[in-house]
């Protein structure tokens, strides 16, 4: 027999499209499914509360023409949970500070808000705060690289205020966001 | 043979990443019982200023036997590394000139800048001809935080040429600021 990749999730999803009258109990199925050699490591130990955060791509603002509205940027990516609710909580930190949100230029800081969507393609969402868990996310994910199901599974904004922009002195500004996830 | 492969290799990533631009510095998480990314965010602020707070300047029955002045505070923001920035005033006048006209008869008038606010007195300003090297203290594009306001504006017409004005008629001009960034 090949290789044969199956993840938690899938493993369950499966188990539970079986009929009633069939329904595997869990321990049945991973011993049935450890006896045959398939079954992920992860899964035989019962340690299956996994999480991965994939497709992150940088932002790019570019020059802000207009500094007196907000300027806000979004992104699509993959987030996969394969807890009993597919549930997790994200932790963004930033450059600043105890972790805050903000770019530099040089000495110069301009702070930005993050927001935080449990689905894919949105422009706004939850304001997350530096190094709080933001609780309480579900995913839609179907397996851990998005390869199958959908794609992309959360949006992940990011917001400059004109208040800030207004404020800023002219030049580049650059930053890193760290973004952590946790099962739940 | 194969040192050939890996150079041709070698040159085709180089290639593709020149073809896609800068390389992502996004970093993907991994699966786990945690995982973590990161990315990275960049963004620029183009030079920019603004000039707020102007107020028509009124200057009604003087006496002609002395300068006729009226200052005023104004708001110049300008968000540059020095907060530098200059200023070019025109008249509605011929050739831009600094003159109020009563539609008969025309009076010269003078304009004068100053960086900061509260002043009665500043550099005299040439009509379409910038005044360089000025800094601003405001924090705040419109002025509405931090100092309320930045520079002055003085408008002032001499003595002979308010003699030399027809009486009891009002003469009338507009005086266009333009202010830059520097």
């Amino acid at each position: 027999m090949g290789p044969l990749s199956l993840e938690g999730s899938e493993v369950l999803r499966h188990r539970r499209t079986l009929a009633p009258g069939r329904v595997l109990s869990k321990c049945g199925l991973r011993l049935l499914l450890a006896l045959a050699g398939i079954l992920p490591a992860g899964i035989a130990d019962g340690a299956s509360n996994k999480v991965r955060v994939s497709d992150l791509s940088d932002i790019a603002f570019g020059p802000i023409g207009n500094l007196g509205t907000d300027a806000i940027r979004s992104e699509s990516l993959c987030l996969y949970a394969n807890t009993d609710t597919n549930g997790y909580n994200i932790t963004a930190t930033g450059i600043g500070p105890g972790g805050s949100f903000v770019l530099t230029s040089g000495v110069q800081p301009l702070p930005f808000e993050v927001a935080w969507s449990s689905s894919a393609g949105q422009n706004s969402g939850t304001p997350v705060a530096p190094n709080i868990p933001l609780a309480g996310q579900v995913s839609t994910a179907a397996n851990q690289s998005c390869n199958s199901g959908p794609a992309i599974t959360a949006s992940l904004v990011v917001i400059l205020r004109a208040a800030a922009l207004s404020n800023a002195t002219a030049g580049t500004y650059t930053g890193t966001l760290t973004l952590v996830v946790g099962p739940e | 043979m194969v040192d050939a492969r890996l150079h041709r290799r070698s040159l085709a990533c180089l290639l593709a990443l020149l073809a896609n631009g800068a390389a992502s510095a996004a970093t993907q998480g991994t699966l786990g019982g945690t995982s973590s990314g990161s990315v990275v965010i960049n963004a620029s602020v183009p030079n920019r200023i603004e000039l707020t707070g102007l107020t028509d300047v009124s200057l009604l029955n003087q006496d002609p036997t002395v300068d006729a002045l009226s200052a005023q505070n104004v708001c110049v923001w300008s968000n540059t590394n020095t907060k530098g920035y200059y200023v070019t005033a025109t008249g509605s006048g011929t050739a831009s000139a600094f003159t109020l006209s009563n539609g008969a008869t025309i009076v010269p008038y003078n304009v004068e800048w100053a960086g900061s606010s509260g002043q009665s007195a500043g550099t005299p300003l040439v009509t379409a001809t910038a005044l360089h090297g000025l800094i601003s203290t405001a924090t705040n594009p419109t002025c509405v935080a931090g100092p309320s306001s930045s520079a002055s504006l003085v408008v002032k017409i001499p003595s002979p040429n308010l003699q030399a004005m027809q009486p009891a008629t009002t003469y009338t001009g507009t005086l266009t600021l333009v202010v830059a960034p520097e």
